[in-house]
This record gives structure tokens, C-alpha cells and sequence, in this order.
């Protein structure tokens, strides 16, 4: 905590050169006030970042240390209303990582220099445009939206960015220099790392903290895109091949199956120890089930993309072909055939009516499975006790618009899967 | 075939060469250079918590371990997990004469004993997530028993274990959750502009925590008022087995748990850590959501307390961060409200007029509207209120901002 007898007022010393007109901070933290009014949520951050006055900042914007920068001459030329807009969007670019992101998507496809960099300020514009505004919060003049350039709203920025080019058509897009809070490159009138009222990474992520916590405790507030970014704040969702292939192959290498140790056979080691006894290390190959059943919910790609993902899975882990079976259930029966047919995957006709059949059959089989893999839409009734293996089950998203549940009895609500499963959302 | 006994001596002379050429390639240095992961693995080991470092093959977890023992003064012992049976972890059967009179010793390995004998080192157990169960069920008995065969590992030897996480790993390893809320967990990752300037020769050297005697008592009053007062606030924070997919093998909250929290903010405190490296360690140790919630718990038992300030408003040293001062101005509005009288509500009209005269105004704006509805009939206004009818003001024309802006949003839809 710094000592507290410096002037509040961003002493213009600190700014890169001297602001020829002074800050109007009335003005500025009006709007500042109207936003914490209007968006509760965002109060904490918005009162977070300490402003500091630059007259070579065009607009205003952040570094990652959480400073804004404000031009004088644009807080003059600017309605608070406005202002307040442009507050709340600052302080989203932060919120969001955007500067984090822009690193790390440069990093992974390979995107370099400034060009990109306003790519990404531009992408980043999007994602944090097409909801903030409204609901109290006056539309800043020129912001840029994703309809702009044709492009669909409530996306992300790295999935915008895949979207679109520098062109004609965005010439005049970069309304705003947001600052390498946006996009991860360094300005020329920041202060830096070593700057003065800079916040660590670990206060940022205070901050950000506070902030998901206090919309995920009062929900009602906060629009769709708040809550689900702090949901996802501190629990960033891992893609569902990784998680999927965790499980399988931990409960494909489990004790019971795959290799371990044994006493039943003496060890290699034990001619040379005399009078001792030790295990050997017995290899078995894990042999895994798939059972599918889905409705017409689940599309051919997604289940193909699953079902393939299990295989090569169970493939690496036992290392023979034909060691993993599969048992489709009646409505599926027709897509995993063709599916197995193409990649050569022993099939197991007629899994029955629904998915405890399909159980049922998978464990009548012999030698009998080691692990239960079972991808399904939800939309079924779960085997009532626990299956003598292990049991992953792949879930897909159920899709509400074609809803197969019964049309007869509209309360209706599929059963959740049940706890001795280990369950992973595909998709 | 025909021998050359005149190329003999050329040989020795191009391997003389050859060694010349590697003793200027090991010829490096080493600089100061701040590392928050390897000074929380020191305070982690100094405390005598068990420790698993998360980090891909190949990015210098044996380099730290060897930084790190050097630093604590312990001789290092490496065992790679992996290539060893079970039988090297839980003692090897010895059956005598007559092992149902005598029953069957455990016969330790050569490096416990000593191990044993030396009373004292760091135990580092690498590539633990690629041994077999039974190697790796063995490996923890070790780790959370210090059992080795019969023999018991002497307190100073420190134990150290390495894994592969779960992405990396080729067979899906993970921990149960029982064993996942026994240790500290630490991501380790390398760090690019380290390892550009260490193959240029500049290794880098951390400066690692050392304890201060002075302040052990005053360490352990703290960490025992954070973790207390966070779990007598939130309840259920004191024990939470982890949900979901994305969770599984990794650190939970749990009373042993919180207990290890405990021990590790004394120690960051008597080695006056910064709050980044306990940040790693705390949620480590009990998960992120509540690892976070703590450090927030920290974050606001750094603030001043409101009746110190309320004590000496002239003398009083406010947060300089807006979101702090703010917290701070809240908590002594609510200290007048649970003790309203008059000296008190002065008091805090005095320091928020501190707070506009060093700080933004926004800031002030609900404290002070909460403050002034907190008056009893029989208080004048002070004086001081003047000073601040730029906060109203302020106040004002963000009221009018907001009506502005709902006119102008009702005229649009109205169109």
C-alpha cells in the first residue's frame, strides 16, 4: 500500500509530457459514478483503476496494470453519458484478459506486429460491444459492433478473429485505442511495470475475484455474457477430448486392469535374492465398451467425433483393435454402424431399447469389459445399480428446439447421470 | 588387421580438445533474479508439507531441486519413480529361519538407510505419475508416512515429488482425492526469457526467503486470524470434496487442508513473502475459489481499522487504490451505525473529507449518502459538510446522466 500524501490529482509530472489543457476529473468521475450506478457489478474494478492524465493517448485506455490513460481534450469533447460508456468498456477489456488472450492467441497462431495487434483491439471491441451498452448505458458515437463487418454477435474474441481481415471495409473501426490492456502491445505513453498504482497479478486477479464473485452471488443483475464470463472466470473449461481421454485411460489403467504388479507369478528379480519374495509385473489389456445411445438431438459429426476419440483412446491404452467393442442402442443404431463399418470397429448388434439394455448387453459379453464408456444425450433412463467396471460417460448438450422427451407429460425431466459414473459434457 | 599406435596419442589430444570445449560451454554465471515459484516451493518445504510439483517433462523441476537444496544446506536425493518395483518403496520380504515365529522383515534400500544414517536431505521422487499403481501406492505411503520398509525417515529430510499433469501424462494419471488434499500443489512452468538468457550464459539465481526470528509469534497470530476468521464467516468453506471432471486431482478444502494453509501463511509471514507467492501456495493448497477468498479475506485485514481511523481523522492514512478506500469509508460508516453518537459521526464526516481532498470523488459519493441518512435530530451539520458539495454536485449530474440517458433510450424506443 503506497503512503497516501501525494495529491490525488494524476500529477501531469508522471504523464509523459504536460497536458496543455487540465483533466476535467469532475467531468470524468461524474461518469465514472454513473457507471458504478448503472452496472453495480463493475463498481469494484471501475473504482479500481487509477486514471492517469496523457495528452498522447487519443481516447482512453488501460494498461495491464490496470492505469487508464485519458486524453483531457477527449473528456472535453465528450457527453458523460458517453463517458461512462467508455468507462464500463475499459474496464471490460481488463476484466476479460484481453491483453492475456492477445498474447497467447499471437503466441499459437503465430500473429506478429501492429497490424495484428489492432486486430485483436478491434476482435476484442467486438466480444465486449454487442452487450455492454444499453440498460442505462449510453452507446459511445462510433463504437464498433460485430454487425459492422457482417459478422454474428455473442462470440469471442478469438473466434472473431478468425472472421475477419484489414481492410477498407474497417478503415475507420479503430475509433478507440484501447492501450495494451486490449491487445498485449505496449504504447508509448504508458508507465510500465515499474510505474507507480500499478496492480500485481495477483491483486488483478482480486479484483476480477470480486467481481465474478459478486455476480455469480446476486445473478439477477448481470446480463447472460457477465454471468457466463464469471462462471468461467476462475474455471476455465477445459476441452472435452482432454477430460474425456483422462477418464478413459484412468479407468482403462486402473488397479483391476491394464498392468500391474502380482504375486502370483515369482519376479525375474528373485534368482538373485534368494529367500525373498517379490511380484512381477503382469500386463493385461483393458478391453472397453462403448455404448451409445442418443436420439435425434445428437448429429452424426458430433457422435462420429466422439466415438472415434474413445477408440483411438482405448486403441493407445490396450494397444489391439480388437479389444474395443461397441453396443448401439436402437436409435443410434443406424449412424454407429456406418461409423464402425468406416473405421473397422467391431460392432455388437442390437443394443436393445435404451441405455440399460445396452449395459446389460455390453456386460453379458465375454471376456467382459474392464471399462463402460457410454455417450448419450441424457434423454434416458440410467441403470439402477452400479455396473461391475468402471463407467465414463461422454454427455452431449441436450438441444431444446427438437426436444425428445415426452410430449404427453411436459414435466418431464431426464434423470441427471448417476454418481458412480464419471460424466464428461462433449461439446 | 593393422594396428596404428601412432593415432593413440592423436586420439587423447582430440578428446583433451573435446573436454577444453566443454569446460568453456559449463563456463557460466548466475544473477539475482526473483522467482515466486521456486521461493514458495523453498517456504512449502521449509514448513514440512509434502509437495507435488505439476510441470511438463523437461523444464528444469531437477535444476530447481538442486537450487533448492543447496539454498537449505541438505544433501539431494533423486529417485526417478519410475524405473524402480514396489518392492524398492514398501521393503523388501526377507524370509529367515522361521517367519512365522520371527515374521518377515522389510528390508530397506541402500538410499534410505542413508538417508536414515545422515539424519538429514531433500528427497526428491521424479516422474511420479508414470510408475505403475502399485510403484506409485508404495511412493505415497513414503511421501505421507515416511515409512520406508521398517525404517522411518528422521524429521530432517524433506520430501519433494514431481508429476506430468494429466494432459501430458500418457496413461490419464491422476490422484484421488484423499491423496490430492494431502499435499501442496505447484504448477511449475518455465519461464521463456529465463531460459533464453541462461543458454546465453546468465542462469539465474533466486534470492530465497529466509525467517526472521523476531517475528514468529506475531506470524502465527496472523495466519490463525485469516483462516479463522474466513471459515467462521463462511462455513462452508471448511470442507468441500471437489466436483466435476475439470477438478479431479487437484487441490480441495478440507480441516487438513486448512490447516496446511495455515502453517504456509506463517510461514510467508515470519519470511515476509509477498502476497504473489502466497497466492501460489494458498491456492495450491485448498483450490482456487477458496484460496481466493481467502487472500481476499488478507486484502481486507490489510486495511485500516475503522475505529483507529475514526480515533484520528486528521492523522488517519487512507488506501491510495479507489476499490480499497472505498472498502475502507464503507467499514467506518458502519462502525458509526453500530455505535451512533456524535463525536463518531464527526469524526467520519472529518475523514471523508480527507478522502475527497487526497483522492477521487466518486469514491466518497455512497459512503457519504449513507452517512449523512445515519443523522439524529439533535446533530448540527458540521461544518465540514461544505467541503464537500462537490461530491454532491457530482452526485447530481450522474443522477442527471442517468435520466438523460433513460429519456433519451425511452424517446428511441418510443420512435
Amino acid at each position: 500500500m503506497t503512503d497516501a500524501s501525494e495529491t490525488a490529482a494524476p500529477d501531469t509530472a508522471s504523464a509523459p509530457e504536460i497536458a496543455p489543457q487540465t483533466l476535467d476529473r469532475d467531468k470524468l468521475f461524474t461518469a465514472r459514478l454513473h457507471a458504478a450506478r448503472v452496472r453495480p457489478y463493475l463498481a469494484t474494478a471501475l473504482f479500481a483503476l487509477h486514471v492517469v492524465a496523457s495528452r498522447r493517448v487519443p481516447t482512453m485506455g488501460v494498461d495491464r496494470y490496470w492505469r487508464c490513460y485519458v486524453s483531457p481534450g477527449f473528456v472535453d469533447r465528450t457527453p458523460v453519458e458517453e463517458l461512462a460508456g467508455v468507462w464500463v468498456h475499459e474496464v471490460s477489456h481488463l476484466l476479460r484478459d484481453h491483453h492475456g488472450r492477445s498474447d497467447r492467441v499471437a503466441k499459437e497462431r503465430g500473429l506478429h506486429g501492429p497490424g495484428e495487434r489492432l486486430r485483436m483491439n478491434i476482435a476484442a471491441d467486438f466480444e465486449i460491444n454487442d452487450d455492454v451498452y444499453g440498460d442505462g448505458l449510453a452507446r459511445p458515437a462510433g463504437v464498433v459492433e460485430p454487425g459492422d463487418l457482417g459478422l454474428s454477435e455473442n462470440e469471442l474474441m478469438e473466434e472473431y478473429l478468425r472472421q475477419f481481415t484489414l481492410g477498407p471495409r474497417s478503415q475507420d473501426l479503430a475509433w478507440l485505442d484501447c492501450g495494451s490492456g486490449a491487445d498485449g502491445l505496449d504504447r508509448e505513453w504508458e508507465l510500465g511495470p515499474d510505474g507507480a498504482h500499478g496492480l500485481s497479478e495477483r491483486e488483478r486477479d482480486a479484483v476480477r475475484f470480486r467481481v465474478a464473485q459478486g455476480i455469480t452471488g446476486r445473478p439477477g443483475h448481470a446480463p447472460q455474457g457477465w454471468r457466463r464470463w464469471a462462471e468461467e472466470a476462475f474455471h476455465p473449461p477445459q476441452p472435452w477430448r482432454q477430460l474425456l481421454g483422462a477418464a478413459v485411460r484412468s479407468a482403462a489403467s486402473a488397479p483391476g486392469a491394464g498392468e500391474d504388479y502380482t504375486y502370483g507369478r515369482p519376479a525375474r528379480r528373485s534368482i538373485a535374492l534368494p529367500g525373498t519374495v517379490l511380484p512381477s509385473l503382469r500386463r493385461r489389456p483393458p478391453r472397453v465398451s462403448v455404448v451409445i445411445d442418443t436420439s435425434g438431438s445428437v448429429s452424426d459429426a458430433e457422435l462420429g467425433s466422439a466415438l472415434l476419440e474413445v477408440a483411438a483412446i482405448a486403441r493407445a491404452v490396450g494397444g489391439r483393435r480388437d479389444l474395443v467393442t461397441v453396443v448401439p442402442c436402437d436409435a443410434s443404431a443406424g449412424t454407429a454402424r456406418r461409423l464402425c463399418r468406416a473405421e473397422g470397429i467391431p460392432l455388437t448388434g442390437g443394443g436393445g431399447t435404451d441405455l440399460r439394455a445396452g449395459f446389460t448387453r455390453a456386460l453379458r459379453t465375454r471376456p467382459a469389459p474392464d471399462v463402460i464408456v457410454a455417450l448419450t444425450d441424457g434423454q434416458t433412463p440410467w441403470p439402477g445399480t452400479r455396473p461391475p467396471c468402471r463407467t465414463v460417460v461422454g454427455l452431449f448438450p441436450r438441444h431444446y428446439e427438437n426436444h425428445a422427451f415426452d410430449e404427453s407429460d411436459p414435466e418431464y425431466v431426464p434423470d441427471s447421470p448417476p454418481e458412480w459414473a464419471r460424466v464428461v459434457d462433449i461439446g | 588387421m593393422r594396428t596404428h599406435t601412432s593415432s593413440l596419442p592423436d586420439t587423447v589430444t582430440q578428446l583433451d580438445v573435446a573436454g577444453d570445449l566443454l569446460a568453456l560451454l559449463r563456463d557460466t554465471t548466475t544473477e539475482p533474479r526473483p522467482d515466486n515459484q521456486l521461493e514458495a516451493l523453498t517456504l512449502a518445504v521449509a514448513a514440512d508439507l509434502p509437495v507435488l510439483l505439476w510441470g511438463e517433462p523437461g523444464i528444469g523441476k531437477t535444476a530447481a531441486l538442486t537450487q533448492l537444496a543447496s539454498a537449505l544446506d541438505l544433501p539431494l536425493t533423486t529417485v526417478i519413480a519410475s524405473v524402480h518395483e514396489p518392492s524398492d518403496f514398501s521393503g523388501l520380504p526377507i524370509v529367515g529361519d522361521d517367519p512365522a515365529e520371527q515374521g518377515v522383515p522389510m528390508a530397506p534400500p541402500d538410499w534410505a538407510v542413508r538417508l536414515v544414517r545422515a539424519g538429514r536431505g531433500l528427497l526428491f521422487l521424479d516422474e511420479l505419475s508414470t510408475a505403475p499403481p502399485a510403484v506409485q501406492a508404495a511412493l505415497l505411503r513414503l511421501v505421507l508416512e515416511r515409512r520406508i520398509g521398517a525404517l522411518r525417515l528422521p524429521p530432517g529430510v524433506r520430501i519433494v515429488a514431481a508429476a506430468n499433469p494429466r494432459s501430458s501424462a500418457a496413461d490419464g494419471w491422476e490422484l484421488s482425492p484423499p491423496l490430492a488434499n494431502r499435499f501442496v500443489h505447484l504448477q511449475w512452468t518455465h519461464d521463456t526469457d529465463v531460459v533464453v538468457r541462461g543458454l546465453g550464459g546468465v542462469w539465474p539465481r533466486a534470492t530465497l526467503p529466509r525467517l526472521d526470528p523476531e517475528k514468529l509469534p506475531e506470524a502465527v497470530d496472523f495466519a490463525r486470524r485469516a483462516v479463522c476468521g474466513l471459515l467462521g464467516a463462511r462455513p462452508a468453506l471448511a470442507h468441500r470434496l471437489p466436483s466435476g471432471e475439470v477438478r479431479r486431482g487437484g487441490p480441495w478444502p478440507s480441516p487438513r487442508s486448512w490447516e496446511m494453509t495455515l502453517h504456509l501463511i506463517a510461514f510467508a509471514t515470519a519470511a515476509g513473502s509477498s502476497r504473489d507467492v502466497l497466492s501460489l501456495l494458498v491456492r495450491g493448497t485448498v483450490g482456487d475459489g477458496p484460496g481466493l477468498e481467502l487472500l481476499a479475506c488478507l486484502d481486507r485485514m490489510d486495511l485500516p481499522d475503522p475505529e483507529t481511523l475514526l480515533a484520528d481523522p486528521a492523522a488517519a492514512v487512507l488506501p491510495e487504490r479507489g476499490d480499497l478506500r472505498q472498502a475502507a469509508l464503507d467499514g467506518v460508516v458502519a462502525a458509526v451505525r453500530n455505535r451512533p453518537e456524535r463525536s463518531r459521526w464527526d469524526a467520519a464526516w472529518a475523514l471523508l473529507v480527507k478522502a475527497l481532498e487526497t483522492g477521487p470523488p466518486d469514491v466518497v459519493v455512497v459512503p457519504a449518502t449513507t452517512l449523512a441518512a445515519l443523522r439524529r435530530d439533535d446533530w448540527d451539520v458540521p461544518a465540514s459538510i461544505e467541503r464537500l458539495a462537490g461530491v454532491v454536485t457530482l452526485s447530481r449530474r450522474a443522477d442527471r446522466t442517468t435520466a438523460a440517458v433513460a429519456a433519451a433510450a425511452a424517446a428511441k424506443a418510443g420512435r
